[in-house]
């Protein structure tokens, strides 16, 4: 069986989200490992949320703002 | 000028994006709108186009 | 009011009395519920013109599926019982609403308005009966609306391009444009219709992307893709999509065979002779203006130009001949979707201005029923999964999501639905939401950038707070990134929605509240698109600071001679510099910089400073950013280091003054495209090409003899400029096409210059002497653009112009509210779109300045005084300075510190969240256990 990585990703809703959102309209394919979670800014991740992510499983988290 | 009469509406006629657009912002700045389309609903010629440049995005 | 045509206008500016005949529907408006019985069991069927007649519609119908108002109509020429009554009637036999009503009649309604404005647009030019295309006589020629509808998922094919001929799969499509557009021969519309190029490329991508495979060829005689970002656009097409050029018209389209090929002469850019099959013809027609409008026209009494749009001055490019009456879109002039919407906001301001006086008189606000108290109900939560046609559906299994998305904790209901975002779907939503006694809502479908908006009105109305939402993003974010793997799709698509729906169990209700509006506007930059803004805001009754950076208004404009119509420039300048410096409404600052600004919608305050270094700060509600832009210094062709090489603005300047140079010369090159559409500025300039046709025709009036050419990539004399370029071929001014490979050269000679281009009809190179070089330079946004876009936030383009907050629906907002732009500060544009857009600015503006009050969102951070202990860590990384320490005493004398949130300055970014050790601040819709739930639900499979 191939590796599958989780990825999770905090999009701040001003920037990274609205170019996930244009990477859609553009229809760019990328890999469907990742999950985005929208917040209203990239600050708004409290580090204990990335370390949760780690904790149930996610092989890997980005923070995008 | 003061004894000239002015009513505050509006008739916008043509019920397309363009008429739309009237109505819409003439209505939000205070206006009473009457929109007139001559085919049975709005939404004009946009309303027909698949998808529009640059995002693709539907339509409606 | 729909069925409903304007027979008469009677009466003046600010009173008039308007005649409407209301057509009969046969179908009770109140009484229909669209269920679409009344067409299941109709027998007749005629040609559906909203599918372009690729279809079949009844005689009892609907328009189109998300149509508004979504109720059914008869058309009376097709029904049977209306034409032999007694005969037929199955609708009325099976409507369960009894809706059904053939005694309807025809209605004449007086109305008493104080403006109108028409709209009417436009109607595609009908190509039957044009011998060459063979429309109408092979069945594989059709029109590019009809092929719109046959890319469109709820279209006759949904979709899948096929052969009309025998059903086969189109394999090889070719598009001619310029059919029923700069040809007067065949129809006599000598115009450009501006918009057919494009949505030509359009369509080809489309096409490519329903059919991987397909081969698509636009037959074209210039790429007038002249509109923002429109030439990166034909630039993917051809290298990205593979869709290919051809600059040649085809004069004709022959069959072969029986199967319904086609046949194509042309001859090729190497000047070959070539025959060449298709399976698909595509007529790219053009715009004009239908019948039932010239009617309209002469009915309100408004004059028409020779090609039957309305007439209109580019200084004030939507009033009609007839004051009071105004026009938009389509009707002045073929034109593209942003132009036409900006227009429309302009006709608003227009009519505003007249009218304000009587503002508010006759509306009243729009009403919700009370909130419904759900903090001690169970969770109720409501499904709605979108197939947004094909976008989603076409790639997810959306039954297998609706299906799972059921089996989730807390969900009761789910539903899917066509489009979710349709007018019919939100008044069901209402419906269910009230049926199922729902409360908390997720919708699975686009993104909530563009319609969260919209849901919240939607759930507001069925009587539940606004935030008791959430959005699954399973088309941007989904569907449309993964087009390869329906699985995976699918499964990301659960995924997403298990997380919204986790998200929303968390969320509970949340206030808007409102903050006064400073009801004034502040206006920055002087020339034409910042002045007319100004001048408008002034008349409907909005104080405005007018900020210029130079001595004096005006801007590019004190430049410029003549509009492409021939209306002097600097006369009408001057009116309106004298106009808006006599207006007691208008504050002018010139020669002042920016030096900073702070604020949000109704409330900026922006930090002016003069030239003796005085600062001064200004309150305004809203701001119009109108910084213009300036013109490239090309260094190429020898600019700057030959003499009588110039560009367009300083050859215009030697003819004013009477030059000799100019007098005596007998030979002229222009060269256009310098700097423009080149990989350093990919775009069009937009102005250059009618600028040089305007002086080539006034250089070969004063004197016949000369010798005058132009060399041009693509001639872009869009729409009704479209004249000039013929007036000018006419006189005798030889136009030699070049490509971006093949630039010209220009050589110093003796006595004047060599000019070496390649010449695509003889195919040699021609040598051309010239006295005179002037250079059509590309206009470049202006060199404060930088600056003011960090001052405000608001973003550039690749290019460097201001963006605005969609290409095609809001072209004049940015995505922050309160911010407008108009002008050349979002991309070069002539004089009479110029003012389109800066009255729109001001049109847009007074949708906010008419108000006391703005309403700002509830995203709010929130202090849970249980937790904090007033550590102030947040205070410090608060961007907005909106958290102040306090310091209570207890009962028992005790000091307990905390925080508190100034709402009306806190942007919700939560900061203070990601910074507080103690949970004790937390962004309402965005809490920590919000956050937390949803990746706990996307990493829990």
């Amino acid at each position: 069986m191939s590796y599958e990585p989780k990825i999770i990703a905090f999009c701040c809703n001003w920037c990274s989200y609205a170019a996930a959102d244009l990477a859609g309209t553009s229809r760019m394919q990328y890999p469907p490992n990742v999950r985005i979670i929208r917040v209203m800014c990239s600050g708004m991740v409290h580090p204990e949320l990335v370390l949760k992510a780690f904790d149930q499983g996610a092989d890997g988290t980005m923070i995008l703002g | 000028m003061e004894n000239k009469k002015t009513i505050g509406s509006v008739m916008v006629v043509g019920g397309g994006i363009t008429g739309m657009q009237s109505a819409l912002d003439l209505a939000d700045a205070g206006y009473f709108v009457y929109l007139v389309e001559r085919s049975g609903a709005i939404g004009g010629a946009m309303a027909q186009l698949d998808k529009t440049f640059p995002t693709n995005d539907c339509s409606m | 009011m729909t069925l409903s045509e304007v027979t008469k206008v009677t009466g003046e500016v600010g009173d008039f009395k308007v005649t409407v005949k209301e057509h009969p529907r046969y179908v009770d408006m109140d009484k229909c519920i669209a269920c679409g019985e009344c067409a299941a069991k109709c027998p007749k069927k005629v040609d559906d013109e909203y599918n372009a007649e690729t279809g079949k519609r009844k005689a009892v119908y609907v328009k189109y599926a998300q149509a508004v108002p979504l109720k059914y109509q008869i058309d009376a020429n097709a029904c049977i019982w209306l034409n032999k009554p007694g005969k037929c009637g199955a609708c009325a036999k099976v409507c369960p609403a009894d809706a059904i009503n053939f005694d309807d009649t025809e209605k004449n309604h007086e109305i008493e308005v104080g403006s109108v404005i028409l709209a009417p647009g436009f109607e595609a030019f009908d190509p039957t009966g044009t011998e060459v295309f063979g429309y109408g006589n092979y069945p594989n020629v059709i029109t590019s609306m009809q092929l719109e509808r046959y890319l469109s998922a709820s279209g006759p094919t949904e979709g899948h391009l096929l052969r009309l001929s025998d059903g086969k799969p189109v394999r090889k499509m070719a598009f001619l444009q310029c059919v029923g557009s700069r040809d007067e021969n065949l129809c006599g519309n000598g115009y450009c219709s501006s918009v057919c190029c494009m949505y030509a490329i359009k369509e080809a991508v489309i096409a490519k992307d329903h059919s991987p495979g397909l081969q698509t060829s636009i037959f074209y005689m210039d790429m007038r893709t002249h509109g923002k970002e429109f030439d990166e656009y034909y630039q993917r097409a051809k290298n990205d999509s593979g869709v290919r050029f051809v600059r040649c018209r085809v004069n004709g389209v022959e069959p072969q065979g029986k199967e319904g090929d086609l046949r194509l002469h042309y001859v090729n850019e190497q000047g070959q002779q070539i025959e060449e099959y298709f399976d698909l013809v595509v007529l790219s027609v053009g715009l004009q203006t239908p019948k039932h409008v010239l009617e309209l026209a002469e009915q309100t009494g408004i004059r028409l130009t020779a090609h039957n749009f309305a007439a209109v001055s580019d200084f004030a490019p939507v009033s009609t001949s007839r004051p009071g009456i105004f026009t938009c879109g389509a009707f002045s002039g073929p034109k593209d979707i942003p132009q036409s919407v900006m227009e429309g906001s302009a006709a608003a301001a227009a009519a505003a201005d007249i009218l304000s006086p009587a503002r508010n008189e006759m509306t009243k606000e729009k009403v919700f029923p009370p909130e419904r108290n759900i903090l001690d109900e169970e969770l109720r939560i409501g499904v709605f999964v979108c197939h947004c046609g094909s976008n989603i559906a076409g790639y997810v299994d959306v039954e297998d999501v609706a299906d799972y998305a059921a089996t989730l904790p807390g969900v009761t209901h789910v539903e899917r639905n066509l489009f979710t975002c349709s007018q019919d779907t939100q008044e069901l939503m209402v419906k269910v939401i009230e049926e199922n006694n729902l409360n908390r809502i997720v919708v699975a479908a686009c993104t909530p950038r563009t319609h969260e908006a919209l849901f919240h009105e939607t759930i507001k109305a069925a009587g539940l707070n606004e935030y008791l939402f959430e959005m699954a993003n399973i088309r941007n974010q989904n569907s449309w990134v993964h087009t390869g793997d329906k699985t995976a799709a699918t499964k990301k698509a659960k995924d997403l929605t298990r997380m919204a729906v986790a998200k929303v169990a968390w969320q509970g209700p949340l206030q808007n509240f409102s903050v006064p509006i400073t009801r004034n506007a502040l206006v920055i930059g002087g020339g034409l698109a910042g002045m007319a803004a100004a001048s408008n805001l002034a008349q409907q009754g909005f104080p405005v600071t007018l900020v210029e950076r130079s001595s004096v208004l005006g801007g590019n404009a004190n430049h410029l001679h003549n509009t492409w119509s021939g209306e002097h420039i600097p006369q009408r300048v001057d009116i309106l510099i004298r106009d808006i410096k006599r207006n007691p409404m208008i504050t002018i600052h010139a020669e002042t910089e920016l030096m900073g600004a702070e604020g949000y919608v109704g409330n900026f305050s922006t930090t002016l400073k003069n030239k003796s270094g005085v600062k001064q700060t200004v309150e305004h509600g809203v701001t119009i950013v109108a910084t213009g832009a300036t013109r490239l210094l090309p260094d190429e062709y020898g600019y700057r280091k030959q003499k009588d090489v110039v560009s367009s603005i300083e050859f215009d300047k030697l003819c004013e003054i009477n030059d000799n140079k100019v007098k005596t010369s007998n030979s002229f090159v222009f060269i256009q495209c310098v700097g423009s559409r080149d990989a350093d500025r990919n775009y069009c300039s937009k102005v250059c090409c009618t600028h040089s046709v305007q002086s080539a025709i006034d250089l070969k009036k004063e004197n016949p003899n000369r010798k005058v050419y132009i060399l041009y990539r693509d001639m872009r004399t869009y729409s009704q400029r479209e004249m000039l370029y013929k007036k000018a071929r006419e006189m005798g001014v030889v136009f030699i096409n070049y490509e971006l490979h093949g630039k010209p050269k220009v050589n110093k000679k003796d006595n004047g210059f060599e000019v070496e281009v390649w010449d695509h009809i003889l195919h040699r190179p021609l040598l051309i002497t010239a006295d005179m070089i002037i250079l059509a330079a590309a206009i470049i946004p202006s060199a404060g653009a930088k600056k003011l876009s960090r001052m405000y936030k608001v973003p550039l383009d690749n290019h460097g112009f201001f963006q605005e907050a969609h290409a095609k629906l809001r072209p004049v907002d940015f995505a922050t509210e309160g911010l407008f732009v108009a002008g050349m500060a979002h991309y070069p544009k002539p004089v009479e779109e110029s003012i389109a857009q800066a009255l729109a600015a001001s049109a847009r503006a007074a949708t906010l300045l008419s108000k006391e009050e703005v309403t700002l969102d509830g995203i709010k951070a929130e202090v849970d005084p249980a937790h904090c202990d007033g550590c102030a860590l947040c205070i410090d990384v608060c961007p907005y300075h909106a958290i102040t320490l306090l310091e209570e005493k207890n009962d028992k004398g005790e000091v307990h510190k905390l925080v508190s949130i100034n709402k009306a300055h806190c942007k919700g970014c939560g900061l203070c969240q990601g910074t507080c050790p103690k949970r004790g601040v937390s962004v309402a819709g965005f809490t920590f256990k919000q956050l937390e739930s949803q990746l706990d639900a996307a990493l829990a499979m």
